[in-house]
């Protein structure tokens, strides 16, 4: 059987088994099984037991848990809800007014989060109610949201990156380091968005009614305290070296559960909630880390990998068209499954690819959290656009058109750091 | 029967919460470990060198146990991601035939994984593998953890299966699907007029 002939089947029974809603886990060991059984004369149950064993055991892993667990803890206090107030009176003499807060808070919350539809939920909980009472207009609403809540997968701690990290043998800290500065340019391309927009549009953005004085404002302020003294935290034990970045997810949890304690919205229950919240979510990972790192072990044995690298090798498109290529291929992927199990499916297969195409791996690290950022806001399977359709009753494609001046701004954002890479090394290489 | 199963899961769950909150522990106290280096190093000009023995090969242990261990808890929640956009379309009894498809291709693999799970801890047992680190563990005792998750979770399936062929309903059903059942964000219903 040729090898394209192998690979397309491979890939239907993958489809297939998706599809038919088999959990993403089984379908990958279940396509590694096939395939091995098939086409290979290599022990395939030892080969899944020790694959799955050493993939399985990963102290860079542990970070994973505990990131989570420190999103739960904060999920059920009040800090989010703390840094809103905070914000709002600051924003009075720009345009586009508070829908600037939508994009600083999910910048920020982002920054302690890591997960773009926990940011979608937790910041459009608080704001639509506020937003819409004041009659401001829907769509830039769910716009703002659901473009700048994606962040939650590049701002670091981000735990794509840490998948990432960990599937392509990067530094994490790098990855971290790299993501700061596309971090800040997606930031700033929202908030011009909205400025422009606001410009021409005058009359729909309405006008603050809370005037506070300049004290009251700083004041209020002191609510922000928390969060920065929590990103400070994080990021400061690792930049200092007290912390690795897996230890940093530890620091970040103790951060958490104080803040909870001191704003008094921690209890057993809420603690074990969140642990056992974080225990789920962590399992639902990992295991589809160790289904996809058997299915990568077990297609390095059928030789695909290798021979499509070869076969797109053999194309000798430009890095440009290499990129556009994939690039769609993760959009499209993106639709159906959910960033870190398109990061983990692929990068075994891709990698080959970009590094002998002499992509930076840790750019190419960040390009791909965008594209994973930009396939969170396209229909059908976009989670931010889930999200957000349960919180304001609009239907899907209400909320994707919404989404769409954002989803084109990310693009924007991909073409400049393809133009200027310096914008994803710069950081890390003053490392 | 029922109860004891129930409880096999969720004792289970438990336990790999143990473990998650095990890994914190350790890491924190590596954390406060290497601070006190630091501060050492600032102002007596040398480091003490602390560091928790195979600190690092613990954790990934930990984190392995925590992994497996809440597996079929995380089954039964409806915890795991899977792709329900063609299916969920499908009439009911249509998709209650689904759901007995994917337990069975999903309790498949679990069997076969555990018997091979099960073979790869005998033989660590039976050479006495050990773990590379300072403290040398016998790498039987983690993969041991892995073995009993993995077997929790066949029971779970073989239970969901024998459930699903009695007619009644999966127990992940309806549950967690997405973050939005997960979390009540539904409960915010923003009118159209705004008010």
């Amino acid at each position: 059987m040729s090898e394209i002939a192998l690979t397309v089947f491979l890939l239907l029974l993958l489809f297939a088994l998706l599809g038919s809603g088999v959990w993403v886990a089984f379908s990958l060991a279940m396509v590694g099984l096939v395939g091995m059984t098939l086409f290979t004369e290599a022990p395939v149950g030892d080969v899944m037991a020790t694959t799955i064993w050493g993939a399985s055991n990963s102290w860079a892993l542990a970070a994973l848990p505990l990131f989570i667990w420190m999103g739960e803890i904060l999920f059920r206090s009040r800090l989010s809800q703390d840094m809103f107030s905070a914000l709002s009176p600051w924003m009075k003499n720009l345009p586009g007014r508070l829908l600037h807060v939508n994009i600083f808070g999910c910048g920020i919350f982002a920054a302690v989060s890591g997960s773009s539809a926990a940011t979608a939920a937790t910041i459009g909980k608080l704001s639509i109610p506020e937003l819409s009472k004041r009659g401001y207009p829907e769509k830039m609403m769910i716009g703002t949201l659901a473009g700048s809540a994606t962040l939650g997968l590049l701002i670091p701690p981000s735990i794509i990156l840490i998948v990432y990290g960990v599937a392509t043998e990067q530094s994490i800290a790098r990855l971290f380091v790299a993501a700061v500065l596309p971090g800040l340019l997606l930031l700033s391309l929202f908030v011009g968005f909205v400025l422009v927009w606001s410009l021409f549009h005058k009359d729909e953005i309405p006008d603050e009614i809370e005037d506070l004085p300049f004290r009251e404002k700083l004041y209020r302020s002191r609510r922000l305290v928390p969060v920065l003294l929590l990103i400070l935290g994080v990021i400061g034990s690792i930049y200092t070296g007290i912390a690795s970045p897996t230890d940093a997810a530890a620091v970040g949890v103790v951060l958490a559960l104080v803040l909870s304690w001191s704003t008094n919205s921690l209890n057993r229950k809420s603690f074990f909630d969140g642990l056992m919240g974080a225990t789920r979510t962590s399992c639902m990972i990992a295991f589809i880390l160790a289904g996809a790192a058997f299915l990568t072990v077990a297609m390095g044995f059928t030789g695909i990998p290798k021979l499509l690298a070869l076969w797109i090798g053999s194309l000798e498109l430009s890095n440009y068209a290499l990129l556009a290529a994939l690039t769609v291929f993760f959009v499209i992927l993106g639709c159906f499954l959910d960033g870190i199990s398109v990061v983990v499916l692929t990068t075994s297969v891709i990698m080959p690819l970009v590094e002998q195409a002499g992509i930076d791996p840790l750019w190419f690290g960040i390009y791909i959290v965008i594209v994973v950022e930009m396939s969170q806001i396209t229909p059908p399977v976009g989670f931010n656009l889930f999200v957000l359709q349960a919180l304001t009753g609009r239907n899907i494609l209400n909320v994707a058109v919404a989404a769409l001046p954002f989803f084109l701004l990310m693009f924007v954002a991909l073409g400049l750091i393809i133009v200027f890479p310096s914008i994803v090394t710069f950081l890390p290489n003053q490392m | 029967m029922r109860r004891i199963l129930d409880n096999l899961y969720k004792g289970s769950g438990w336990a790999a919460a143990l473990f998650i909150l095990a890994i914190c522990l350790l890491v924190m106290a590596q954390v406060v470990l290497n601070l006190i280096d630091k501060l050492a190093s600032n102002f007596l000009g040398e480091a003490f060198g602390l560091t928790i023995p195979s600190y690092a090969d613990f954790t990934g242990f930990f984190l392995a146990a925590a992994s497996f261990l809440a597996l079929a808890y995380t089954l039964r929640e409806g915890g795991h991601i899977r792709v329900l956009l063609i299916v969920q379309n499908l009439p009911a009894r249509y998709r209650h035939w689904v759901e007995v498809w994917c337990v069975t291709v999903s309790g498949t693999v679990t069997v076969y994984f555990s018997f091979y799970t099960a073979f790869l801890t005998y033989d660590s047992f039976v050479y006495n593998d050990l773990s590379p680190g300072m403290v040398a563990v016998p790498i039987w005792i983690p993969q041991l953890a892995m073995l009993v998750g993995l077997v929790v979770l066949a029971i779970a399936l073989i239970d969901e299966l024998f459930a699903l062929l009695k007619g009644q309903k999966a127990s992940y059903e309806g549950k967690g699907e997405n973050l939005l059942e997960k979390n009540p964000v539904s409960a915010v219903i923003v009118r159209e007029d705004g008010s």
